[in-house]
């Protein structure tokens, strides 16, 4: 059987979706006989190759997040949402309650912390952020979704174990889907 | 006594009548989705969870307030009930502000475990992300509008059962929200004794004690009952 090739992205989110990717330790052995990781954020920043699954973690946030997840689209032949944030914004979505105007306000110019001076980050290479976060699903369409905050390391597992497998994971299973 | 014949999924019942058919089922064992639902509190059949299939009836009905009739033909596990199950629950996600991770009730909440039950992994509608009030002002007890989902189970035990209809409701559709006295702070009420049986009564992160923090809720609705219970022995 030839080798698949996975790849893990991360948007608007904490990361700790890739931590808990992690936690899977010594198991990640037996997945790496079956595919290659050949993306991820712990290991490099290079232009998303063509791939079987790509497990994506956050929500999306920005004009940035917006063209990845369309260039993620058209490489992977499955986008997997990973985690709260990717399939119902979670914590990144707390901001749409407000005007973005205010929600960069308050982070940049008045909060204490920032003693009076601070400044609108306003250089041309940043990100410009999106009016409203939105979950993975509004702007592509997404093959499975991973809720979770963050999903387990054997959800995680079981998932990945059995796409590269082969078979469609189920997590119909009460102990398996969980939000939060 | 007299009884009456139900079929409840192709199988035949002997009940005693003035039952209502969540009742019914419940003696059964036969699993009913409920969330507005309280035992020792008045139905009001809010949430459409409980919704059972009749034949000769065209729209489906809410079990927890249809009495059962003789030689009613009741199916409570029809592929059109789960749907409706499935929608309403991503429904309760999508009109507020469900955060899970951040909220007090994460791994205790039945809309949780509903949302698990009916199998519900993404919600497929447009969230609305409303801005809704926190309202600490009570001295030890805390209303926060983004994780209600208007079962009125507070609404029920505070007038119902501890008689000091604290609780009411105002406006409608997606605007509708649980008020205390007249949409005044909780903590300036003149009505609320601060018994805590709404905090015991809310399904959801909704209404929680100060005290604690997340992992540390330990809500226990059935005391609702018991305590009605007791009452009813004592007339
Ligand atoms: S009330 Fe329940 S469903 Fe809503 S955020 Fe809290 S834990 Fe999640
Ligand atoms: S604490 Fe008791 S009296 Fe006060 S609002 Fe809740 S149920 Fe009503
Ligand atoms: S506050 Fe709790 S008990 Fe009251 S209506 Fe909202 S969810 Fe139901
Ligand atoms: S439990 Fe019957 S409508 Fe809510």
């Amino acid at each position: 059987m030839q080798k698949k090739k996975i790849a893990t992205v991360w948007l608007g989110g904490c990361s700790g979706c890739h931590m808990s990717l992690l936690d899977i330790d010594e198991r990640i052995l037996d997945l790496v006989k079956l595919a290659d990781i050949v993306k991820c954020p712990i290991v490099d920043g290079k232009e998303l190759p063509e791939v079987d699954i790509t497990l994506v973690e956050g929500s999306v946030t920005s004009d940035e997040h917006e063209r990845e997840i369309l260039h993620i689209r058209k490489q992977s032949k499955f986008v997997v949402a990973l985690g709260d944030c990717a399939v119902m914004t979670n914590v990144t979505g707390m901001r749409n309650y407000f005007h973005l105007q205010d929600v960069i306000d308050t982070a940049y110019v008045n909060a204490i912390s920032n003693d009076r001076e601070g400044q609108l980050p306003d250089h041309p290479a940043l990100l410009r952020l999106n009016d409203k976060v939105v979950p993975l699903q509004e702007v592509i369409k997404v093959d499975f979704v991973i809720p979770g905050c963050p999903p387990s390391a054997d959800v995680i597992f079981y998932v990945l174990n059995e796409f590269l497998n082969d078979r469609v994971p189920d997590l119909s299973d009460v102990k398996k889907l969980r939000y939060g | 006594m007299t009884t009456i014949t139900i079929h409840i999924n192709e199988k035949e019942y002997q009940v005693a009548p003035g039952k209502t058919i969540l009742e019914v089922c419940r003696e059964n064992d036969i699993e009913i989705l409920t969330m507005c639902h309280l035992k020792g509190i008045m139905d009001v059949g809010a949430c459409r969870l409980c919704l059972v299939e009749i034949e000769g009836v065209n729209r489906l009905l809410s079990a927890c307030t249809t009495k059962v009739g003789a030689n009613m033909i009741i199916r409570t596990d029809t592929e059109r009930i789960k749907r409706y199950q499935r929608i309403t629950t991503e429904l309760f996600f999508a009109e507020r502000n469900h955060v899970c991770s951040v909220c007090v009730a994460n791994g205790k909440c039945e809309l949780q475990q509903l949302g698990y039950k009916v199998g519900l992994d993404h919600i497929r509608y447009p969230f609305l992300y409303p801005q809704c009030e926190v309202d600490s002002s009570h001295p030890w007890y805390v209303m926060d509008h983004n994780r209600c989902i208007m079962c009125t189970r507070c609404v029920r035990v505070c007038n119902e059962v501890e008689g000091a209809h604290n609780w009411d409701v105002m406006n409608r559709g997606y605007q509708v929200r649980v008020i205390s006295d007249f949409n005044t702070p909780w903590g300036e009420s003149i009505t609320c004794t601060s018994c805590g049986k709404c905090l015991h009564a809310c399904p959801t992160g909704a209404i929680w004690p100060k005290a604690i923090v997340q992992g540390q809720l330990n809500k226990k609705p059935e005391i609702i009952e018991e305590l009605m219970e007791k009452r009813a022995m004592k007339l």
